[in-house]
């Protein structure tokens, strides 16, 4: 499937960690405005495929753009600057910095989202503004470091594993703020083992297995015909 | 949106003003504005009493190793570059203004300028060639060219002195349009020279600190990469911080080569870049006060243990394993830790 006039579009991609291939021809767009799961088992290449486009990991062979202009060989920093935000799996706080200064830290003048808008969404860091990175649990953490890669203003956020190691109402309160900012300027690449999450936010899925990308599914897709993403998942 | 707790006020605060990256480093980090205003009458009551409580010369090279010491912390405590060369931008600085004192040239903005910028220029080559370099190998890197800078000074006999040192400086003139000219040859005059420099330089690197700026070096310390991927040049900026540290150990140097009118070898020897960490660790991180009292302590000690026993460096040796075995955060830190004990007593003694 192709989206017309993609904001992203990663074209048959090839990355490595030392000499062992990660990633084998790995292509998928995302439009404007639009939500992609990538789903996979543990070892399948999603996490590197986020890597590889925030310049992370070195794309050997292939081609990443955003928003037409060819990214991949770009530093990390440009990549963030062009309006990539990378929220990691490992979360990664500035645990000796305040929570506000997390946030912050993240913030460019001309981002349409200033601190008072980011506390709407994620209501729960009211109280801990002044509080350390490393003082807060696990959810407020993940609320946090989304809320910092939504400073910048992005026009496309990575979102890796947003819902791991967090208790089931904590997974509702992200899913609800990421279905808040659906009616925001943003397209999101959303990384997830857990499938009713990403299910529940995609437009679009994208499955990958063994660093290839095996199935491409629209979201009433996905819905109808579960055991097409299942069977990729071990799950049957 | 309200809060009763503490936290809540400041966020409604917060919330009604949004905050933008160039004001969250100055919001965010420093006291209420009387704490601020009773640490810098504190700071200035201290450096006014200094000379009246010890030797003048002492007092002045108390403020001259703080300049110098609050530079290293730039890197230390801020951004986390552990530089074991910061002697090299030090002895530079001293000698190219040392040089200029010592040939003709008196005039007191050239010799600071000169030695800021030498110092700064040094510090510039040093950290291109290994600020990329981390942890351990940017250690060595910069022990290296420490080294290389004293091998420099020790063959340059016809600049540098040699081994006896550049001697013949002179203390430098300022002169002022329509005011006449001030002679710094008086040791009380020299010594207001020095803590005007030492109060601009901690009100500089406090503020640097504080902005976004210093926010993005204390952020880079935790985690380099993270930073890079919010959009941060990093090493970039680690290289602003160096060459900014070289310029002002530069100054450091000059004040010190004018305070003595020699310029010493040994102050470009790597062991003057370890006794400027030694000051940071004793002193502490946190803020940049400590290494200025790491500084005064250091140079106190060295007098009084030079004093009572002739392998002094021994003695020194063993309070540096003492204070970083027992007080991690410093003297600095382990006051303010005694400060909230006694508060959070009271409290209990109240409840």
């Amino acid at each position: 499937m192709v989206v017309e006039k993609a904001l992203l579009k990663v074209d048959a991609i090839d990355a490595y960690y030392g000499r062992s291939q990660a990633l084998f021809g790995v292509s998928f767009d995302v439009g404007r405005r639009e939500v992609v799961a990538v789903v996979g088992r543990n070892g399948a290449g999603k996490t590197t495929t986020l890597r590889a486009i925030m310049g992370l990991n070195p794309v050997k062979s292939g081609a990443i753009s955003f928003d037409s202009t060819r990214i991949d060989g770009m530093k990390s920093h440009q990549i963030a600057r062009s309006g990539i935000s990378y929220v990691p799996e490992t979360r990664d706080p500035f645990s000796l910095l305040t929570v506000e200064e997390n946030i912050m830290l993240g913030h460019r003048r001309g981002s349409p989202y200033d601190l008072r808008r980011i506390v709407e969404w994620f209501p729960d860091l009211a109280g801990l503004l002044r509080r350390r990175g490393s003082e807060l649990s696990g959810g407020q953490q993940q609320m946090m470091v989304i809320g910092r890669g939504l400073a910048p203003g992005p026009r496309l956020l990575l979102l890796d594993e947003p819902s791991q190691g967090l208790a089931p109402v904590v997974v509702k309160k992200v899913g609800e703020t990421l279905a808040a900012l659906r009616g925001e300027d943003l397209s999101v690449v959303l990384v997830e083992q857990n499938i009713g999450f990403a299910l529940s936010l995609a437009d679009r899925v994208v499955v990958m297995e063994n660093g290839i990308v095996v199935d491409r599914l629209s979201s009433i897709e996905s819905q109808r015909h579960p055991e097409r993403i299942e069977r990729y998942l071990g799950i049957h | 949106m309200r809060s009763s707790d503490h936290n809540g006020t400041v966020l409604a605060k917060s919330i009604e003003e949004p905050v933008e990256i160039s004001s969250v480093g100055t919001t965010a980090r420093p006291g209420p504005l009387t704490a601020n205003l009773i640490r810098s009458i504190g700071i200035i009551g201290a450096v006014s009493i200094l000379p009246l409580v010890m030797p003048i010369n002492i007092a002045t090279e108390i403020l001259i190793f703080g300049i110098f010491a609050m530079a290293a912390n730039l890197l230390i405590g801020t951004a986390g570059l552990y530089s074991f060369g910061q002697a090299a931008f030090f002895g530079t600085g001293g000698y190219a203004a040392g040089y200029l004192l010592a040939h003709g040239w008196t005039s007191l903005p050239l010799a600071l300028v000169v030695a800021c910028g030498s110092g700064g220029l040094i510090a510039a080559a040093v950290g291109i060639l290994s600020i990329r370099r981390l942890g351990i190998y940017f250690m060595m890197l910069t022990f290296a060219f420490n080294q290389l800078v004293y091998y420099i000074v020790y063959s340059w006999r016809s600049v540098t002195g040699g081994e006896d040192g550049l001697a013949g400086i002179r203390r430098p003139v300022l002169e002022l349009p329509f005011v006449g000219s001030f002679s710094f040859d008086d040791n009380r005059s020299f010594y207001a020279l020095a803590s005007v420099l030492f109060l601009a330089t901690m009100i500089v690197l406090v503020r640097m600190v504080n902005s976004p700026f210093g926010l993005v070096l204390a952020a880079s310390r935790q985690n380099s990469r993270r930073t890079v991927s919010l959009g941060y040049p990093v090493p970039m900026l680690q290289l602003v911080a160096f060459v900014i540290a070289g310029a002002i150990s530069g100054v450091a140097g000059a004040l010190f080569a004018m305070l003595y009118r020699i310029m010493p070898i040994d102050s470009v020897h790597w062991t003057g870049s370890a006794y400027v960490v030694f000051m940071v660790v004793i002193g502490g991180q946190r803020n940049m006060l400590g290494p200025v009292i790491g500084a005064a302590v250091f140079i106190w000690l060295q007098g009084l243990f030079s004093l009572v026993w002739t392998r002094w460096p021994l003695l020194l040796g063993v309070f540096v394993i003492v204070i970083m075995a027992s007080l991690p955060n410093g003297l600095v830190g382990f006051v303010s830790k005694l400060s909230s004990w006694t508060v959070k007593g009271r409290g209990q003694r109240q409840c």
